[in-house]
């Protein structure tokens, strides 16, 4: 169905005028700005090339909040995946009440991401959060979930961990159900114990949607913000500062936007080659299997 | 024996312990503040009260619960309105080429950039369009993600939709408009609602852009009204407990209604 220019224009219009507006336009301006040191908020902005990006490179607190996000990033994506891939394996057999569990483990999937830290921020509590009382009552002494530097991290991860394992979990489901049962049959006819299955089988023919689940959450983990605003604040000291927690800082609460948009364009750029390296490997699994 | 009994025992287990934190909600949002600040294991309360919701009425949840509604279901049909007719395009006018690419590459991006990093651009935005601290604000701000999420969705459902159908209208003389809202809107229900459902999940749950952009405590979304609580310190377990419930059980009932496109939903759109 060929049909005039002008009704193109009429249907994509819209739709191209809100992304013009809200994402071109911001991401070029943050483009802009990056080379720009201003006074305050957006006011007296001054051209400097490249210094904001060398002051950057240079900020031992940038470092630090690169470091911090890149090992968040790690720890969360290989223990969802894990978590994920466990759920799935267990999930996939029949058993009675399956129609219901499947929902009932995505649930944490679907609250707002405050609730969830509103629950785990209780959780933490020194004095009467539930872990601590947990421990106390299997006789361990408690710790400071949020306030010990070297726990802080950890902590967050588990949070993250139990809010999104679902979606790696439905991934990995979909993944698992895709697999044609004749393919198992010519192993067990072989004499294969289930063990073996697994390992030479299933984890093979899994590998792309492990991919795929992880390239989701590391985009994701990468850009977290909402869990260390409600629960740490990127604190204790820079324990748990990230990316955006550190653009936000600067942006909203020092109004230095010349140097926020440079970590943001810094951000952009990181979690791009970060798509990529997962793109390239996808691209590479997808033309095995074929 | 491991099928008939290990392995369903074993499935209760570990579904049990994943929900612990959703039953201490549930069981703290009616427990008096005594029996939660307390070095109890306890997940249900002894003597059960009403009290902290009673307190989430008086503090105007109500207003909070309409704010947050009129958020997720503007956004929503301002995404529909219009991500539909561009999925339409793209899939079924004869585009240049490259314009499908561009898309994709655009979801892409768009999916990349943490909120964060748009924000202060589009804190312009909304200062310059006089909408700052504003309801429509915020509803036009939720389209940096709503929308490519729609389109990338509806996308999926307008090519199930045979051409057949429209080819037959076509004959009878309706126009372009007449089409798209008796014949491919009709068979693609299920689509839409399944789309809606998501991009409501999407604002309802958004946090980051409501936080930065509204500062007037009546016009905040639950989710804002929760960080407050949150952050200030001090144990409101209970109330944020109800406030919690309050804000989840729609969206777990929604959840129910298109257990079908789960994944691709999630995969695309959400967190």
């Amino acid at each position: 169905m060929k049909r005039p220019r002008f009704t193109s224009i009429l249907l994509l219009g819209p739709a191209a005028a809100l992304f013009a507006l809200l994402t071109i336009y911001p991401l070029g301006r943050g483009l802009i700005l990056s080379f720009f040191m201003t006074e305050y908020g957006f006011e007296g902005a001054k051209f400097i090339g490249g210094e904001n990006y060398q002051y950057l490179l240079s900020d031992s607190f940038f470092l630090q909040a690169t470091w911090n996000t890149i090992s968040f990033t790690l720890m969360a994506t290989i223990s969802e995946v894990a978590l994920g891939l466990m759920l799935a394996l267990m999930v996939s057999r029949r058993f009675p009440g399956r129609w219901l569990v499947i929902p009932m483990l995505i649930a944490p999937f679907v609250l707002s991401t405050m609730v969830v830290t509103a629950i785990w921020r209780a959780w933490f509590h020194y004095d009467f959060g539930f872990l601590n009382n947990l421990l106390r009552a299997v006789s361990l002494s408690p710790v400071e979930w949020l306030f010990d530097p070297n726990l802080a991290m950890i902590s967050l991860v588990l949070v993250d961990l139990w809010q999104t394992a679902p979606l790696t979990f439905l991934i990995l489901l979909a993944g698992l159900q895709s697999i044609q049962p004749e393919t198992y049959e010519a192993a067990r006819m072989d004499g294969a114990s289930p063990s073996q299955v697994l390992i030479t089988i299933t984890l093979p023919l899994l590998v792309p949607h492990m991919l795929l689940a992880a390239l989701l959450r590391s985009i994701d983990s990468f850009k977290i913000f909402d869990k260390v605003y409600a629960l740490t604040g990127g604190g204790p000291g820079m324990a748990t500062e990230t990316l955006s927690m550190y653009v936000y800082k600067l942006g909203f609460r020092f109004f230095d936007v010349g140097l926020a948009s440079t970590a943001a364009v810094v951000m952009i750029v990181v979690a791009g080659l970060l798509a990529a390296i997962y793109a390239v490997n996808i691209l590479k699994g997808q033309s095995r299997v074929a | 024996m491991w099928h008939k009994i290990f392995h369903p025992l074993l499935v209760y287990i570990v579904t049990g312990v994943i929900l612990l934190p959703l039953i201490w909600m549930v069981g703290t949002s009616v427990k008096p503040p005594i029996e939660y600040v307390s070095p109890t294991i306890n997940l249900l309360p002894d003597t059960p009260t009403l009290v902290h919701y009673r307190q989430l009425i008086e503090d105007d949840i109500l207003g909070k619960v309409l704010n947050s509604l009129a958020v997720a279901f503007g956004s929503t049909f301002l995404a529909l309105l219009a991500g539909f007719p561009a999925a339409y395009a793209l899939v079924r006018l004869r585009l240049p080429k490259r314009l499908d690419k561009i898309f994709l590459l655009f979801v892409l991006v768009i999916k990349l950039s943490p909120p964060i990093v748009l924000a202060i651009p589009l804190y312009q935005v909304l200062r310059t369009l006089g909408l700052l601290d504003t309801l429509m604000g915020l509803i036009l701000v939720y389209q940096v993600y709503a929308l490519p999420f729609a389109i990338w969705m509806m996308i999926g459902f307008v090519r199930d939709v045979s051409v057949s159908y429209e080819e037959a209208a076509l004959m009878d003389g309706a126009g372009l408009f007449a089409r798209l809202v008796t014949v491919v809107l009709p068979i693609m229900t299920p689509g839409l609602i399944a789309t809606s459902v998501f991009l409501l999940i999407l604002s309802w749950n958004e946090f980051v852009y409501a936080l930065l952009f509204i500062q007037t405590p009546s016009t905040f979304t639950l989710p804002t009204y929760i960080a407050t609580l949150i952050t200030e310190d001090e144990t409101f377990w209970g109330r944020l407990s109800a406030i919690g419930f309050i804000s989840s059980l729609p969206i777990l009932a929604l959840v129910g209604m298109v257990q079908k496109g789960l994944t691709r939903g999630f995969a695309g759109g959400l967190k």
